[in-house]
């Protein structure tokens, strides 16, 4: 098939959410991590004395950990953390009126529709900035009811007892070379409790912004959903594209009570420079549900697995992921579910769309324990190839200890056949489209979990990156 | 050095090689070079993840088995070989091996004229060299494959040779019974089977043993070659007793428009690892892979597949399934590479396990490599339980939960061989998996 030239050159295939912004941070660290970073990211955080011995625990377990040889290419991950700065303060403090927010920085965010999107649908927002959360807020309604949403430091500070209690416990820093890196180094994110019986109608979203070159973001976030409670939390992610590479390697503890129930969705458009490695894991109750929805279109090379813990009897996990990569961009993303109580259920869908040299992996975990019977896990991938330069893998792992399971994996690859794309050339539309309305329908099923503003946008964010896509 | 034991040696690998030609003697000192060069594989590399060799292999203590001068008769004969052997169907030829040294061989003269060959692989050295030169361990198992390729190929005592000329077809099975008596050793063993364009031939291999007190280590080589427009399919029945260590490595190449099919049943040994690499090489190539394994016990089985597709406008279907009660525990891990340019490619791959105790175990990984983008790919893997619907509907039918349950997993683990109609190895197998079930 012919390329669709005009449509590339007029543009459009173009990442939409490179601007930068000018301006002077307050406070820099040195390039590089070594323990002096970490010792003045606490000090200007003013943190607790056992705050830093945890950092600094966790960059000799960062330092003593080998670089994984799986996943990714990782092989200049090396050099570039040499060169990126660990801790950027945008301003003094975190703001709770976007009034009060630098003018060059609130441009950033109306630039991407942030405060707007909090007056008509959202019930509090976190805004990132580099390395801290320079604006935060919640409805009153909800602040009313105890709940808390507040950046981490925040978090730490006000709440001091809930955060000690459940602050790496869910993820331990000696998880893997990256949960380690966060858990020295962190900085902003969000801190989060629903309290029991709470039902929050509508969303809260964190917004991270990389505007600086060769910038190291490393969010850290924790959520308590309490016993019968409901939300939903929104993550979206973007930065301008450099020449050089940039990093953002985020850690994610949730707890799901019994009973409770907790999305988390993440959107994730990273500029193509970036390296972006996550640790996201849930410890789901008694009856509890914990939904992980996962986007991921941006970035240079992603390795996500979001994991359900599936912990007391009758809880249930799912991830549902989409990741687009285009050329040169590696998504290896997927999700893992450990079925250790009875009864306890867990999907994961996964949806990849791999265009030009852009390659998908799925890697994903289904493990039973002996002792969790009648667990049920379902699996499903797929992948759909645009270009024959495209690359798609799938490396599940099933691992069954448990007689009374019942456990099952699919997946497949396909093309977008010539017969669909005949027919709706026939129908009138260009090439482009119908690729674009193909590749919709592909995406569907977790398109139409979303909030409709976030289906509506990543509808047209895959259309645009599919444009000039036909080859 | 890893795996270089006081038996296990350069030396004798030049106690084996003396008097062999040069070219041979080349090879297998070569191969020991890669032996000792390689590390030995630990839980660390992705294909022995859930294998450990520190645990499941002691080397240290192995003794090779020599080769012998031995004879065959049914008198003297081991009951067990002798009554499997009987159980089987119309032959083209018959091949016996026993402690690793082949002691019968017949042929069908008709196909012995027609230019086939079918012999000891120590024969073959003095009567066919140049097909030995050609194909033993160079393109399809080399000792660069792996620690096991190249201690096999170092120390090898006998094995196989058939080579089927040109547009020549088999009517029945060529059959090969190998059987195994000693504690303690090691056995290398190699299958070298090559299809002439055209031709078409069957072949099945089946190894057998007494239990044994100590762990013996039986290294199974096994190449395949399908050149153009052959047909061909190559047939594992692995029923040793408890105590053996089985290690089966197989590589097949399909050429263009050939079908080259294989099927490989564990149901002994205490640990059974199966290496298979189909490659697809021609155009309009075709593997099915089937596999069945059935464990009980402390019994251990690793299946570790690839359906390497290089070609364009080639067909694989995979289909494993397993059965496990007591202990037992299976991996499967399978792989689906399709290469660049190889596009129209039609992969499947499917696992199935069934889990009949609160003990047993499966894990499976069955996964996708795809850099061609017209192609159809699809994998499934499944763990459960017996079907209830099943086992409901046939003891409301008045039969017993043990008859019903027995019934379901001979129909579960029949698919397989449903889909390989070989003389004789469907009822062989369809008799070996009640006895198993009964207990």
């Amino acid at each position: 098939m012919p390329q669709n030239d005009t449509i590339t050159d007029i543009g459009l295939d173009e990442y939409q959410y490179h601007f930068i912004t000018e301006d002077e941070p307050v406070f820099r660290s040195g390039r590089g991590l070594n323990e002096k970073v970490v010792r003045e990211i606490s000090a200007q955080k003013d943190e607790p004395e056992w705050m830093l011995d945890f950092r600094l625990k966790a960059l000799e377990i960062y330092n003593a950990k080998p670089m994984p040889t799986w996943g990714g290419d990782l092989s200049n991950l090396e050099n570039v953390l040499d060169q990126i700065y660990f801790y950027v303060r945008p301003q003094e403090k975190m703001e709770r009126s976007w009034d009060d927010v630098p003018p060059n920085i609130k441009e950033t965010f109306e630039r991407l529709g942030i405060p707007e999107a909090e007056q008509k649908v959202l019930a509090g927002v976190g805004a990132q900035y580099e390395s801290e959360m320079v604006y935060h807020s919640l409805k009153k309604e909800w602040d009313d009811k105890g709940v808390i949403f507040d950046s981490i430091e925040d978090g730490l500070k006000n709440h001091p007892e809930l955060f000690r209690e459940h602050f790496g416990t869910v993820i331990p820093s000696a998880d893997n070379k990256f949960s380690a890196m966060n858990s020295a180094v962190w900085s902003g994110g969000s801190f989060v409790y629903i309290p029991k019986g709470v039902e929050l109608d509508t969303p809260l979203q964190a917004y991270f912004r990389v505007n600086q070159e060769q910038m190291g973001q490393f969010e850290r976030t924790l959520i308590i959903a309490d016993e019968g409670s409901k939300a939903h939390y929104i993550e979206g992610c973007t930065a301008p594209v450099y020449s050089t590479e940039s990093f953002h390697s985020g850690v994610i503890e949730i707890v799901v009570k019994p009973g409770a129930h907790f999305r988390y969705t993440t959107i994730q458009n990273w500029s193509n420079n970036m390296y972006n490695l996550v640790t996201q894991r849930a410890l789901v109750h008694e009856n509890a549900t914990m939904e992980w929805l996962d986007g991921n279109l941006g970035s240079k090379l992603t390795m996500k697995y979001p994991s359900c813990y599936l912990l007391g009897e009758g809880a249930h996990g799912s991830v549902l992921s989409i990741a687009y990569s285009g050329d040169g961009q590696h998504q290896d993303t997927g999700g893992k579910v450990i079925h250790a109580a009875p009864n306890t259920t867990s999907q994961i869908v996964s949806k990849s769309i791999s265009k030009g040299t852009g390659r998908s992996t799925y890697r994903g975990l289904c493990q039973v324990h002996e002792g969790a019977f009648n667990a049920k896990s379902n699996v499903e991938c797929d992948a759909l190839l645009i270009n024959d330069t495209s690359r798609t893998d799938t490396y599940p792992y099933i691992e069954i200890e448990e007689k009374r399971s019942n456990i099952g994996h699919e997946a497949t690859v396909s093309k977008v056949g010539d017969e669909q794309l005949f027919y709706l050339m026939s129908r009138g539309m260009d090439e482009a489209e119908a690729m674009a309305l193909i590749v919709r329908g592909f995406i569907e099923p977790i398109a139409k979990l979303l909030p409709l503003e976030y289906a509506v946008e990543l509808n047209r964010l895959i259309e645009l990156e599919m444009e000039g896509s036909v080859g | 050095m890893e795996g270089v034991t006081e038996h296990l040696n350069s030396d004798a690998v030049q106690a084996l090689a003396s008097g062999e030609p040069q070219w041979l003697q080349n090879r297998r000192m070569d191969a020991w070079a890669s032996y000792e060069r390689t590390p030995m594989p630990t839980t660390r590399l992705e294909e022995w993840r859930y294998t450990n060799l520190d645990r499941k292999l002691k080397l240290d203590t192995l003794e090779p088995l020599g080769w012998i001068e031995r004879s065959f008769s049914k008198e003297t004969a081991p009951d067990r070989l002798v009554a499997e052997m009987e159980a089987d169907h119309e032959s083209s030829g018959h091949l016996v091996e026993l402690d690793g040294s082949v002691a019968h061989v017949d042929l069908d003269p008709a196909l012995a004229s027609k230019g086939v060959v079918f012999m000891s692989l120590r024969t073959a050295v003095t009567e066919h060299p140049e097909l030995l030169e050609e194909y033993l361990a160079t393109s399809a198992l080399p000792a660069e494959r792996g620690k096991f390729q190249a201690l096999n190929a170092a120390l090898w005592t006998d094995g196989i040779l058939l080579y089927v000329p040109r547009g020549v077809q088999l009517e029945h099975p060529i059959r090969v019974s190998r059987w195994l008596s000693e504690s303690g050793k090691a056995l290398f063993s190699r299958t070298l089977i090559v299809a002439e364009e055209g031709s078409q031939v069957s072949y099945v291999d089946e190894i057998l043993s007494d239990d044994l007190d100590v762990q013996s280590l039986v290294s199974s080589a096994v190449e395949v070659f399908a050149k153009d427009n052959a047909q061909v399919q190559y047939v594992s029945l692995q029923r040793m007793g408890r105590g053996p260590f089985h290690l089966s490595q197989q590589r097949t190449i399909a050429g263009k428009d050939s079908t080259l099919d294989t099927l490989n049943v564990n149901m002994g040994a205490t640990t059974a690892r199966l290496d298979l690499n189909a490659q697809l090489v021609g155009s309009g190539a075709n593997s099915d892979m089937l596999g069945l394994c059935f464990g009980e016990g402390d019994q251990h089985f690793d299946h570790n597949t690839s359906q390497d597709h290089v070609a364009p406008h080639a067909y694989s279907d995979l289909l494993y399934k397993g059965a496990l009660d007591g202990k037992a525990r299976s991996v499967f891990r399978g792989i689906i590479k399709v290469h660049k340019g190889a596009q129209q490619t039609d992969a499947y791959q499917t696992n199935r396990n069934l889990l009949l105790s609160e003990t047993a175990r499966a894990d499976s990984l069955p996964n996708l490599e795809i850099e061609a983008d017209d192609v159809r790919c699809s994998h499934g893997a499944t763990v459960g339980q017996l079907d209830q619907d099943h086992l409901f509907y046939l003891m409301s039918r008045g039969m017993s939960r043990e008859v019903a349950e027995r019934l379901v997993v001979i129909g579960f683990l029949g698919e397989v061989l449903s889909k390989l109609p070989l003389g004789g190895v469907v009822a062989k197998l369809s008799r070996a998996i009640e006895e198993k079930l009964h207990g």
